[in-house]
């Protein structure tokens, strides 16, 4: 598993019946790469999580047939990097949206 | 299979039901960070081998085991530098 911020949410009305209705999260690791990942555990921006990637990430979703491959696995309760986190806690998905 | 030294525990609360659990552990590769699935017991600063795709997913338990990395033994000696510190410190074994 990686450990990743989560940067704010993803709207995706028109997608692949396989992905199911789950949240989307955008995630972005210290280099600043963005990944998107299913999103079971209602997680905020600015919080850290790990994530599952590769056919785990489908039973992670507790449901195989889900087409992911990359699920947020958990919510870390404190996480401190040795760098500056990217996202503040309070950043607000509309702030991202620009 | 990968070699890793434990760096320290992770605590997740609001994890995902499928992990149960188990204990998660982030682990140090080279210097990346990941987390992997604790399946034998150990402790920061011993070096492990971690196993990736679904191995991970049976060695965590089960074929249903979420899991992408779980660690599978505990290495007895690891030189990967001369001066390494927490290497040996293990009573058991």
């Amino acid at each position: 598993m990686e450990i990743r911020q989560v940067v704010g949410s993803l709207v995706c009305t028109q997608r692949n019946p396989g992905l199911g209705h789950w949240d989307l999260r955008v995630l972005q690791d210290l280099k600043g790469r963005q990944y998107v990942a299913t999103d079971p555990v209602d997680a905020r921006p600015g919080d850290w999580v790990f994530v599952v990637s590769g056919s785990a990430a489908r039973y992670a979703m507790g449901d195989a047939s889900i087409l992911t491959d990359l699920t947020i696995g958990g919510v870390i309760d404190h996480w401190e990097w040795e760098q500056a986190a990217a996202v503040q806690p309070d950043a607000t998905l509309s702030a991202k949206a620009a | 299979m990968k070699i890793c030294q434990v760096e320290r525990p992770l605590v997740s609360t609001n994890r995902i039901p499928g992990f149960e659990h188990k204990h998660l552990l982030v682990v140090r590769d080279g210097s990346a960070l990941q987390v992997a699935v604790d399946a034998v017991g150990c402790v920061p600063g011993d070096w492990v081998i971690c196993v990736g795709s679904s191995a991970a997913r049976e060695a965590a338990g089960s074929k249903e085991y979420p899991s992408d990395l779980t660690i599978v033994g505990i290495i007895d000696r690891w030189p990967p530098e001369p001066d390494a510190t927490d290497v040996g410190s293990r009573d058991s074994g």
